[in-house]
């Protein structure tokens, strides 16, 4: 992996690789893809990173411990997003009955607690995939 | 601040379902973080568990009180045929306690006692996260009242029993979780297919919904409905081990480390059965079974099943081979009771089930304690295990009377109220099986009890055999039960926290032979309310 | 005749999902290497996948996404598309988690061939037996070789 050209495309590219993820799952409400869909672009952006500069690179940049820790709080914001409905005296993942504002359809605030939710799917998302490469690439070795 | 207090109390009555679910979810997500302070994780599982039976025996109460109608949770507050419903009804309370009641004391017997079974504390937790991932989606298939999200809860399961399956070092472990991890993803798509095709042809997700526009529509959409029906049957079928379709299971149950076998034996087979039974009494309805003879077929299976797998079990030496298979046999009879399509069938169906999760994780996890001990695991090895383990030993004797279906012991009630159902059937023949069950159920478990009671244990220690042919691959295979730190003349009980488990399970499987009152209850309600033809 | 063969004109994505879920099923059960099961699993799931979308489509739909110039519209059932992103979360997380096993099977057998693995096992396991009933013999052992068998059976 010694290749000047990939490395240079590789660092103009993947920020906005990065940027556009996070822009996916800020517009998954409003636009095709999704929490999802932007998790795994902003998981590639990293995977791509680590295979063109080295795993010990990758892992330098996000360490397993970092990954944990990102992996548990995508998930624990999804449930504390859900609990503000039980707190306002409403069901679990109540979003307009829990009082909260959704704006006009179409917009990017729109959609109250669902884009919240949908950025902490993000995280979680980005970092599974990110965990099972590394899994996958250490095993090999 | 009381009111406070109150309108807290009230907030967590109120969304008890949910929380019984989510609970052990979220906690099992959070637990890699605590990988390095093991302790705190233990104090956690256990603690979520300890919640969660709470959580389910109130719900049962509320449930046996309110004694008609259920109770139903929409979540997010969306109506029924747009929203998530759950409902918390008979069936989900009675199968509710059942899970939360045998993951307590798994998780029990789990801690302290696993990090030498699975190898570093790293690995401890993950398998603490997906026997929690397990516990939670359990909770779920019990309560939810929405097809696919039945389908997600079932993956959910799935993929935290290949990983349960898995969490031992060993190829032997990995192999078999490959052959279960293929096999049970191709039930979950089968499944796939049928909540395809019901989804197609009624265009409704929630349950109720969707039996209503099937009942409606059927007799235009004969064939579609038929298929459905098979594909969702077989899938579950596959998944909770019926008979020809079993033969993952010995592998991936003799494999795992004994608490992920009790809960993978005795609780996540039992959820794929029950979600196949709301699947047939709850979406399809009595009627459509009766239409398309799936009743006789379940009965037809659930009896070769039977002696199918207790035949199977007979000439298992490995113990933990043998009570897989004997799992297999048990099934059956559930299978059975699914099919007899009356009040005292199911009931006994749905109380046998309970009292199979109770006694066949006692079984695992003494046979767990005994393996551990001893480093042994053929039962011809076991000679004079009883005397020096008495409080084991005495566990896996009262589990294996209560299996075969001794009087006073859990068993023996399933039994009856299957074998009245099935008289109430009027065919004869599932009566003359469960009793031949019973019977082979007794030819292979009183071998165990007779070498570890009554055989004096052997004069010298063996040594290894592997180690003086030195063939590698031996000694790998052979390496599975030299784990751990070996003690030669320690053969003692477990500690103090898996006595107590086993202790818990023991009691539980008395007093659901003696006094099975409100879970028979429950059992019996649930029956009637899944009977009704709409 | 001529009826049904409108019908599956009419309806050929289910048609075509059938075949492939047949092609996975087949290759999951026949195939014995791992990597080629794998292959089968995700054929088949994408089978269902096609399945599902199917059934979403409206003929002369356009996508699901609100667009207030066009009040008119008619828009393909999203839920399916939904739905079926559920399930290839699923789908890729059974991959992973099958390619890690795969990977561990690998390392330990040095083949990622079934058939090969459960040889290699059960040689090694008879020879273990075998060694453990020179050292040991009891009463209750006779009955070895047929769980042996019953060994065998269990490879797919």
């Amino acid at each position: 992996m010694r290749d000047f050209i990939l490395k240079r495309v590789a660092a103009l590219i993947l920020p906005f690789v990065c940027v556009y993820g996070f822009y996916v799952i800020f517009h998954g409400h409003i636009s095709p893809g999704g929490s999802f869909a932007g998790g795994i672009i902003v998981g590639l952006s990293f995977i791509a990173f680590s295979t063109i500069y080295g795993i010990e690179k990758g892992r330098a940049k996000l360490s397993e411990d970092v990954l944990t820790w990102t992996e548990s709080f995508g998930t624990l914001w999804y449930g504390i997003m859900g609990m503000v409905g039980i707190f306002k005296g409403v069901p679990f993942l109540a979003n307009k009955l829990a009082g909260i504002d959704l704006g006009l359809p179409g917009e990017l605030f729109s959609s109250g607690l669902i884009s919240y939710i949908g950025l902490g799917v993000g995280i979680r998302v980005a970092s599974t995939m990110i965990t099972i490469f590394f899994t996958l690439m250490e095993d090999e070795e | 601040m009381g009111n406070g207090v109150t309108k807290m109390t009230e907030a967590i009555k109120f969304n008890l379902p949910v929380f019984v679910v989510i609970a052990p979810l979220f906690i099992a997500i959070v637990l890699p973080v605590f990988a390095r302070r093991i302790r705190l994780a233990e104090g956690m599982v256990i603690f979520v568990g300890v919640l969660g039976l709470a959580g389910a025996l109130f719900l049962a109460h509320i449930v046996l009180d309110r004694n008609s109608g259920t109770w139903i949770y929409q979540m997010g507050g969306w109506p029924a045929p747009w929203g998530i419903e759950l409902t918390v009804g008979n069936l989900a309370a009675s199968f509710l306690l059942v899970v939360m009641g045998v993951s307590l004391p798994v998780s029990l017997f789990a801690v302290g006692n696993l990090t030498h079974e699975v190898g570093g504390k790293q690995r401890t937790a993950r398998f603490y996260t997906l026997f929690l991932l397990l516990v939670g989606a359990l909770a779920g298939m019990a309560l939810t009242n929405d097809i696919f999200n039945t389908y997600v809860l079932v993956e959910v399961a799935t993929l935290s029993c290949c990983g349960l399956v898995s969490s031992r070092r060993h190829p032997r472990a990995a192999e078999a979780a490959f052959t279960y991890l293929m096999l049970a993803t191709l039930g979950s798509a089968l499944v796939l297919c049928g909540i395809g095709f019901i989804y197609t042809i009624t265009g409704h997700l929630n349950m109720g919904f969707a039996s209503q526009a099937l009942n409606e529509i059927w007799q235009t959409k004969r064939h579609v409905v038929w298929m459905a029906m098979s594909l969702v049957f077989v899938g579950f079928a596959v998944k909770s081990a019926l008979f020809p379709l079993h033969v993952w299971l010995p592998d991936a149950h003799s494999s795992a480390p004994s608490p992920a076998s009790a809960i993978l034996s005795g609780l996540a087979i039992k959820g794929y059965m029950i979600c196949l039974l709301k699947f047939f009494y709850s979406v399809f309805g009595p009627g459509l079974i009766k239409e398309f003879a799936m009743d006789r077929l379940l009965v037809l299976a659930g009896m070769i099943a039977i002696i199918a797998g207790s035949v199977m079990a007979i000439p298992q030496d490995d113990l933990k081979r043998r009570l897989a298979f004997s799992t297999v046999g048990q099934a059956g009879y559930i299978f059975l009771g699914f099919g007899l399509m009356n009040k005292d069938g199911l009931a006994g169906a749905l109380f046998y089930l309970a009292s199979h999760a109770v006694i066949k994780s006692t079984l695992f996890l003494s046979a767990g304690a005994m393996i551990s001990a001893t480093k042994k695991r053929k039962i011809s090895e076991l000679a004079g295990v009883g005397r020096r383990m008495p409080v084991t030993m005495a566990a896996f004797t009262a589990a294996s009377l209560g299996l075969i279906g001794i009087p006073l012991f859990s068993g023996f009630i399933g039994k009856w109220y299957l074998i009245t159902g099935s008289i109430e059937a009027g065919s004869f023949l599932p009566t003359v099986v469960i009793i031949a069950g019973s019977v082979l159920c007794a030819t292979y478990l009183f071998p165990v009890i007779r070498v570890a009671w009554f055989e004096s244990a052997p004069k010298e220690p063996q040594k290894a055999a592997a180690q003086e042919t030195g063939d590698a691959a031996v000694q790998r295979e052979t390496a599975e039960v030299q784990e751990g730190p070996v003690q030669h003349g320690q053969l003692k009980d477990p500690g103090i926290l898996q006595k107590l488990a086993l202790v818990l399970l023991t009691v539980a499987i008395i007093v659901l032979g003696t006094v099975p009152g409100p879970l028979l209850e429950l059992a019996k309600r649930a029956a009637a309310e899944l009977l009704v033809l709409r | 005749m001529r009826i049904l063969l409108e019908k599956l004109i009419v309806n050929y994505p289910y048609f075509f999902a059938v075949i492939l879920f047949v092609i996975g099923v087949l290759t999951v059960l026949t195939r014995s290497n791992l990597f080629k099961k794998l292959l089968g699993i995700n054929i088949m799931e994408s089978a269902v996948f096609i399945l599902f979308i199917a059934a979403g489509n409206i003929r002369g739909g356009t996508d699901p996404i609100l667009d207030t110039s066009k009040p008119e519209a008619v828009y393909i059932n999203p839920l399916p598309s939904a739905l079926m992103l559920t399930g290839i979360v699923v789908s890729v997380s059974v991959t992973a988690f099958a390619l890690s096993l795969i990977i561990r099977l690998y390392r330990e057998y040095g083949t990622a061939d079934a058939r090969q693995i459960a040889q290699m096992r059960n040689s090694a396991l008879k020879a273990a037996d075998q060694a453990g009933r020179d050292n040991y013999r009891h009463p209750d052992r006779s009955n070895g070789k047929r769980g042996d068998k019953n060994d065998r059976s269990n490879q797919i």
